[in-house]
């Protein structure tokens, strides 16, 4: 500070003082991450107009505006998103239960552990759309299919994240949990579970970004609904304002369920915060 | 709760009368409509139908528009599939009943032991001045014949498809070796930016992407007609179903065939109907502008087997199957007349 006013009293213009006090002021503010975005954007929106990039695939960003406001004044983007949310979202529930199932039962039972672990260390290494045409064939090609497909997609990074906690723990818990006599139920639910939730919504917000992208990828293989099916669909029309539109509102959508994820984890966690923010 | 309301009007008779009249006609009209969906419930037959949203399945469209499938007793789900990948195994897999195919593709599918059955004709190359697909290339490029494509870089569709195919017969017919071409798969979306880009040399393109591209002198030209030029005439879609679901389900399919055909014979009488341009935009979500540049070819009634037979040797002769196609014993006999 006293740097900063030694500064001031020196031969320094007032403008450049001005523009010193501007760019502190942005730098304390998280205003620098908003403004490269909308620097972008009108990149965008210049190159397209000027005719820098021509593409049937590079419409202006207010085109993209523009049928962005149709689309939700419409009801039809809503109704897209709708039903893509709907599909990762039962996709990412059934994942994460049975992720945390097998974290647990595995991280906690050696047999188990030893008889599975194989199994789902290949399914892990597995990327989802190489398997989808045999799924196809054992699945159809409707919601089943698509739900399936996220909830494989979101099963790994919440088992391992369990798994890993279970294994982790610490073996002093565990002997004490012994010593005051607790039943095994009450181990889980006392000390187990407390102890692996940090490691669990760890592996669960990895998954929920993954759970999105696989219920986009899910529908544009086939059927009529949900925003994979509609970025398909606006390429083939050659409309790719639409396209655009129906991105940026997924990557809105995206965005918001982080923010839950956050909010929520914070409210679940809010003990192991503190503690060590102590 | 409908007879406190009549026990209360009791000042007049003719009143309580009439009420209780509408009353009863009311119940009589629920009970009436209540049967009359059950029973169309019972008689209508649903028929899924998979298709990629491009103008030559119109013809499905117009007859659902028209009421043609619905005056047959039949209920038609379209379930579009524009990446491709759902196809035979969604047929296999009962995810669909009738889906509309390209003639390599089912030959593959039934060549590997998948039964098919050849339900009705989908898309023909007729002679026809206007072009509504082809091989394009950048403008100013000296690319005229197969031969100026060796060393050089065409884009199709998929690998072993009928693009493919016709490329590389083409590319031989004009005096090229397909085995000095190299084939990139680009989604037919991406062809017009990979040609600007330079990424290709060529591209077999569809429409709209086709018409995007010749209306453009500026920057594409228009090289060959593979199809045409090849084997005139050449029945590039059918509609197939599986020969289980076929052979059981011969009645229902025997009304879609009718139904469909009908569909068929509007579209062709129709090409230039203002109506057209409505439905066209109704299922492929192209703009009704884009569909009115777009040049519509006039599409089969009748499947042609000499037809299939001398692609299925081309495909032979590419190295795409080995053995025989019994053609006639895949084909439903009513789709041949």
């Amino acid at each position: 500070m006293s740097f900063a006013a030694s500064l001031t009293s020196a031969e320094l213009t007032a403008k450049a003082s001005v523009r010193r006090r501007l760019f502190g002021e942005l730098a304390r503010t998280r205003l620098s991450g908003v403004i490269l975005i909308v620097m972008l954007l009108v990149l965008w929106e210049v190159s397209a107009a000027r005719g820098w990039i021509i593409s049937d695939n590079w419409p202006r960003f207010s085109a993209v505006l523009a049928a962005a406001y149709h689309g939700l004044r419409s009801g039809e983007l809503g109704e897209i998103l709708g039903s893509t949310l709907y599909r990762m979202l039962a996709g990412y529930a059934a994942g994460c239960a049975l992720g945390v199932l097998f974290g647990l039962l595995l991280g906690s039972n050696c047999f188990l552990d030893w008889t599975i672990r194989p199994l789902i260390e290949i399914q892990r290494t597995l990327p989802s759309p190489a398997i989808i045409p045999p799924l196809i064939l054992f699945l159809g090609v409707d919601d089943t299919l698509k739900i399936f497909i996220i909830m494989l997609a979101v099963f790994p990074p919440v088992f391992v994240n369990t798994y890993g906690g279970v294994r982790g723990l610490d073996e002093t818990l565990l002997l004490t949990a012994g010593t005051f006599g607790l039943s095994r139920f009450d181990t889980l639910r006392k000390i187990v579970l407390p102890a692996t939730l940090p490691a669990m919504t760890a592996g669960m917000r990895i998954a929920l970004s993954l759970a999105l992208i696989m219920a986009v990828i899910g529908e544009m293989i086939s059927g009529t609904s949900g925003v994979g099916n509609y970025l398909m669909s606006m390429q083939y029309a050659m409309r790719a304002d639409s396209m655009y539109a129906a991105v940026i509102c997924l990557a809105a959508a995206g965005y918001l369920l982080n923010r839950i994820f956050l909010v929520l984890e914070r409210a679940v966690l809010h003990w192991h915060h503190s503690m060590r923010m102590s | 709760m409908a007879r406190e309301i009549t026990g209360q009007i009791n000042d007049g008779h003719l009143e309580r009368d009439l009420c209780m009249l509408s009353l009863k006609s009311l119940s009589g009209l629920v009970l009436t409509a209540a049967f009359a969906a059950f029973a169309s419930v019972a008689s209508a037959q649903t028929v899924r139908v998979n298709y990629i949203p491009i103008t030559d399945v119109t013809p499905m469209f117009v007859a659902i528009d028209k009421g043609y499938f619905a005056a047959e007793g039949l209920t038609i789900v379209p379930t579009p599939s524009t990446g491709g990948a759902a196809g035979v195994p969604g047929l296999m897999a009962g995810a669909f009943d009738v889906m509309y195919g390209n003639v390599v593709s089912t030959m593959l599918a039934q060549q590997q032991g998948f039964k098919l059955e050849i339900i009705a004709a989908g898309t023909k190359q007729y002679d026809n001045p206007a072009n509504t697909n082809g091989i394009v290339a950048r403008a100013g490029d000296p690319i005229k014949t197969g031969k100026d494509l060796e060393g050089k870089t065409v884009a199709v569709n998929t690998r072993n498809g009928i693009i493919w195919l016709f490329a590389r017969a083409w590319i031989a017919k004009s005096g090229g070796d397909p085995s000095k071409v190299t084939f990139k798969e680009v989604p037919f979306p991406q062809m017009l930016d990979a040609l600007r880009g330079k990424q290709i040399d060529a591209a077999f393109m569809v429409n709209p992407f086709f018409n995007a591209a010749v209306t453009d002198a500026s920057a594409f030209q228009f090289v060959a007609a593979p199809y045409r030029e090849v084997q005139p005439d050449v029945e590039v879609g059918h509609y197939i179903s599986t020969q289980d679901y076929f052979a059981k389900n011969k009645e229902t399919m025997a009304k879609y065939v009718r139904a469909f055909r009908k569909g068929v014979q509007w579209y062709n009488a129709n090409l230039r109907d203002p109506d057209l341009v409505h439905i066209i935009s109704g299922f492929t979500k192209m703009q009704p502008e884009l569909v009115a540049k777009l040049d519509l070819q006039r599409l089969p009634e009748v499947v042609n087997l000499g037809s299939v037979a001398t692609t299925v040797k081309l495909m032979k002769d590419n190295g795409l199957i080995t053995g025989d196609i019994d053609l006639a014993a895949m084909t439903d006999p009513d789709a041949l007349k």
